[in-house]
């Protein structure tokens, strides 16, 4: 069955064409929304909220575009959207730890690899680490990424330009690993 | 274009190391999602009661209907005696179907301020709030409707008719706890729901304003 005519069946309220259509698109959402939040619990919700709006809205769904596409949008936005809340709520309570810790903080250890790599893409820019995060670690193409963020290719290309300069001086301590 | 950072072999080896170790995700919990979602729909379902665009319209429809046969019967009825006519306060339109939609809008206004005054009034005895909870939903329903149709194109009553919803949604979703009927007066009183809905509603004669049509 191809993808329109399963669409036009989960609009009609077939509900097994609703859980083959999930199937179809679930590990990607959910991978992306991982990726991008760090969680599972989070992954989780995010990936649930995208769902129940796509199939909640699906009647605006015009088939202009792939309904993967269509999909990442919502998915990108309800990701995005979830993390802001969850880093100010975060940040109130680093925010009172900070305020209880004070005088007791001592020298972080040298991290390892996978820490400095983790944080250091953290650290970026919230559209930097989007488009490398679909990029380079999921395997989005520009369009796909212009597409779901709502931007030009051009800027999809350009933010990961930069997010790799940044990511390169902040790994510099590991330039042994990537000449050799 | 080249950038001036572009390093392939920094691309190539970040690439790698990313994929295996950032956020690396597990096996994707497919049943235990499913479940959640199909759990929150049927939540959500329960709480806002969801009608497809064509069904809105047949009901929408439907309501017109039945108001012209209402309002028929009802002028035949009371032109022998001659003593009253149907006179709308909002904006009167000369299309009869408008003015058939502010009949229904009159008379869904009545029976929102007839509830509201009662939830306020008996919102805090014990074994009201399912009543209230069931009445509220009856009137949510009737709410998103009018604002589907063309009764919510005029702004003053659309503003209306949205903080009447969000009203209603509060009252619906009443598990009997008094600090929640608290709030939802609260915020009644700060946003003048009442006096709003009172000048809304037309000082038409007694039948035509507590006529439950719709």
């Amino acid at each position: 069955m191809d993808e329109s005519t399963l669409i036009a069946r989960v609009r009609a309220g077939d509900s097994a064409a609703e859980r083959t259509l999930y199937d179809a698109h679930v590990d990607r959402v959910y991978r992306l929304a991982f990726r991008l939040a760090g969680d599972d619990a989070l992954a989780q919700d995010f990936t649930q909220e995208t769902f129940i709006r796509a199939f909640d809205r699906l009647g605006s769904f015009r088939g202009e575009a792939a309904f993967s596409t269509w999909l990442h949008t919502i998915t990108t936005t309800v990701v995005l959207n979830g993390l802001r809340k969850v880093k100010r709520l975060r940040q109130r309570e680093t925010d009172i730890d900070d305020a209880q810790a004070i005088g007791v903080r001592k020298r972080e250890s040298e991290p390892d690899l996978k820490m400095r790599l983790t944080k250091a893409i953290d650290e970026l820019p919230e559209g930097y680490r989007t488009v490398f995060v679909m990029h380079d670690v999921e395997g989005y193409t520009h369009e796909e990424i212009g597409a779901a963020l709502g931007v030009e290719t051009g800027t999809s290309k350009a933010q990961l330009s930069r997010a790799r300069a940044k990511l390169r001086v902040a790994l510099a301590d590991f330039a042994g690993e990537w000449t050799t | 274009m080249t950038d001036q950072h572009e390093d392939p072999k920094f691309d190539a080896w970040l690439k790698d190391v990313a994929r295996t170790t950032y956020h690396a995700p597990r096996t994707t919990p497919r049943e235990e999602m499913w479940a959640r979602i199909a759990a929150e729909r049927q939540r959500r379902a329960g709480r806002v009661i969801e009608l497809r665009p064509w069904m809105r319209w047949a009901v929408a429809a439907a309501a017109v209907l039945v108001l012209g046969i209402g309002i028929g019967r009802w002028t035949v009825r009371q032109q022998p005696r001659g003593t009253t006519t149907v006179t709308p306060l909002a904006a009167v339109s000369d299309s009869s179907r408008d003015l058939a939609y502010q009949v229904a809008a009159t008379q869904y206004l009545s029976r929102t301020e007839a509830f509201l005054t009662s939830f306020r009034a008996d919102a805090h005895t014990s074994a009201s709030g399912a009543r209230f909870a069931t009445q509220a939903r009856d009137l949510l329903t009737t709410t998103q409707l009018m604002l589907d149709s063309p009764a919510g194109s005029d702004p003053h009553l659309r503003a209306l008719l949205e903080d009447l919803e969000l009203v209603l949604v509060q009252i619906s979703e009443l598990n009997g706890g008094a600090h929640d009927t608290d709030l939802i007066t609260q915020g009644m009183n700060q946003s003048n729901v009442l006096p709003k809905l009172r000048s809304a509603i037309p000082a038409g004669p007694g039948p035509v304003r507590t006529q439950g049509v719709l």
